[in-house]
């Protein structure tokens, strides 16, 4: 067992920041029919009140910090104990570790403080959040959480990890790619639904000069405000993005005011989506989207911007990441099976992009029509399949076979397949997936890199 | 009913011999919708009965609630005759819809949860639902109106083939 330890003594006053603002308006609302009966009266005493809320805000934030206590346990296990009025101890068990993610919302950022996100496997009880932690603590925590979780910490004595034996640290890290800021703000103002809300207000004002009406500006704030807001939220959410290598997965950072980091660990990627817009395919960039199983669900996902992998990456650069996650996957490499026929009656849009494809490992399917979806599942996360027919589809003989797999952002679906082929798609898919196992690189990355330690690491897990 | 077998040979992979599930579901189905039906059938008599409302209205209201029952008594029986599942030695098959119809394909490693559930009207009648989950939300098989004995005997088997399979890994 480790000395147990604190946050980070600031942590109560950064926490209870936020009440200050929120105090002073709701008294200056609620109280201003109040004070101004009073006159002159009612302006300490409103200054009491809210001075009284920030005390109890801080006083209650206070105790929290003091209560909360942090440590290793005997075997190696992190435990947190919290909890003023109802005390909470929680064990997590670090064999079952899904992520540890520093991240620095503003105000944290500002003082140079920042949160650990802790998750493992199982219900939504299963995370934790130690905040505030200094920006080095957190990280250097981060660090020891990884090397415990995979057995690097031989001993449970508090030594530090600047004596560590030999191997190498899990939290070392490898950058791969960082999107510059250029490409992002062009790819963000290029995808379909902002270029084509842009072109609308464009073509409004042009309108509304040429006739000299004013009755379409009315919308112009809509149409040309909304995609510019978006645009900067998520260019802002996603600034900075870099991709890098870790001991435990793909490591993501990004944010321009709150940084994010997140590790995508490659044995629990249950499918890839990859994205071309319209306007993006002169680039040949495209946007690469994970579902990680576990994952979704999980808060803090403004703009869902969680399960991006790559924001805009070229289609080789992209191919070389996914290539990292699921070896022989890459956006080009499977030649896809278009649709031919009737199908076109079907889809006269899309049909060009439709396809369908598979491997030994994964299965693959393309649909969209401006924007062109290629979506990837290993057949070792495929849950299970389905064959779809609606009456129209019915009338040409189609049906559309889709791939069920954890939930997320990526949908598998092969559109509108002859229904003798969709059938044989889904009764072979569902053979592939009941044969393939579902090997969690995830836990034996560690014993790949460093076999002297596998040895301490089976120990503890099944106590 | 002829060109619906020709469909399901279309829809079903080749090596499952298909059980449908029981025709009291038919019955059970009849009854609910029995009960929301006499929600418009009230309002129809009661506008019936009130002078200062036309009297076409509540007859409209009244000839609309009968043809929806009609259409209603028949669809709800299509629905249970097309509604079959079927166990093969790696996966549970099943097959539903008429208008839509959708094939269920759950490989037995891969199921995490078999739950059985019986409403009210269900019990009453003595049928239960039992529907299997896997890790993915979307999947979507249901299998209702299953006699609560085959239904428990189907869950354990299930359950039996899933663990043996996912001892496997």
């Amino acid at each position: 067992m480790t000395e147990s330890r604190q946050l980070h003594p600031w942590s109560p006053l950064i926490a209870a920041a936020p009440v200050f603002p929120a105090a002073l308006i709701v008294l200056a609302m609620a109280g201003g029919g109040g004070t101004y009966k009073l006159g002159l009266a009612g302006i300490p005493l409103a200054v009491v009140l809210s001075v009284a809320v920030m005390v109890v805000a801080l006083g209650y934030r206070y105790l929290a910090w003091k209560k909360l206590r942090f440590y290793f346990d005997d075997t190696g296990d992190l435990r947190v104990d919290s909890g003023v009025l109802f005390r909470n101890e929680r064990r997590l068990q670090l064999s079952r570790l899904q992520s540890v993610d520093v991240t620095q919302p503003l105000l944290a950022r500002i003082v140079g403080l920042a949160t650990l996100r802790v998750e493992v496997a199982g219900s939504s009880d299963s995370r934790v959040n130690l905040s505030y932690l200094s920006l080095v603590d957190a990280q250097e925590l981060r660090k020891e959480i990884l090397d415990r979780a995979a057995g690097l910490h031989a001993s449970s004595s508090d030594s530090g990890s600047s004596q560590q034996a030999p191997a190498v640290s899990l939290a070392n890290e490898q950058v791969l790619t960082t999107v510059p800021a250029g490409e992002l703000a062009l790819s963000l103002l290029l995808r379909t639904s902002t270029a084509a809300l842009l072109g609308l207000t464009a073509f409004i004002l042009i309108s509304a000069y040429v006739s000299q009406g004013v009755a379409g500006l009315a919308l112009v704030p809509l149409t040309g405000g909304v995609p510019i807001f978006l645009v900067v939220v998520e260019f802002m959410a996603l600034f900075g993005f870099t991709v890098s290598l870790a001991g435990d997965g793909l490591r993501l950072r990004h944010g321009l005011l709150q940084t994010q980091a997140s590790t995508v660990p490659p044995g629990r990627v249950a499918a890839i989506d990859v994205i071309s817009p319209l306007l993006w395919r002169p680039f040949a960039w495209v946007r690469v989207r994970v579902t990680v199983a576990g994952v979704q669900g999980s808060d803090n996902d403004q703009s869902g911007t969680r399960s991006i992998l790559l924001p805009v990456a070229t289609r080789t650069a992209a191919a070389e990441i996914i290539e990292l996650i699921l070896p022989g996957a890459g956006p080009e490499e499977i030649a896809l099976d278009p649709v031919r026929g009737r199908a076109k009656w079907r889809a006269p849009l899309q049909w060009r992009n439709l396809g369908v494809g598979y491997t030994d490992d994964v299965f693959v399917t393309q649909r969209g029509w401006l924007t062109k979806h290629r979506s990837i599942v290993p057949h070792a996360r495929t849950q299970s399949v389905r064959v779809e027919q609606g009456p129209t589809s019915r009338l040409l003989g189609l049906a559309s076979m889709h791939v069920d797999v954890a939930p997320g952002p990526v949908r598998v679906v092969a559109h509108y397949r002859p229904q003798g082929q969709a059938r044989l798609l889904a009764d072979e898919q569902a053979h592939r997936a009941g044969v393939a196992r579902s090997i969690d690189h995830s836990t034996h990355w560690a014993r790949h890199s460093d076999p002297q330690t596998s040895a301490d690491q089976e120990s503890p897990a099944d106590e | 009913m002829e060109q619906m077998a020709a469909v399901d040979e279309t829809f079903a992979p080749p090596g499952a011999a298909w059980t449908p599930v029981d025709p009291t579901l038919t019955k059970a189905r009849r009854i609910t919708a029995g009960l929301v039906l006499l929600v418009p059938l009230i309002v129809g008599l009661v506008l019936l009965f009130i002078s200062s409302v036309p009297k076409w209205i509540g007859l409209a209201v009244l000839a609309a609630t009968v043809i929806g029952g009609a259409w209603l008594w028949w669809y709800i029986d299509r629905r249970t005759k097309a509604w079959r599942y079927a166990e093969r030695d790696d996966d549970l098959l099943v097959l539903r819809g008429i208008m839509f119809k959708r094939l269920v394909i759950v490989p037995y490693g891969r199921m995490q949860l078999v739950d059985l559930a019986a409403g009210p009207i269900d019990r009453a009648l003595g049928i239960t639902t039992l529907q299997l989950h896997t890790a993915a939300a979307t999947t979507d098989a249901v299998i209702p109106g299953l006699i609560p004995e085959v239904a428990a005997a189907l869950r354990d088997r299930l359950a039996a083939k899933g663990e043996q399979r996912a001892a496997g890994l």
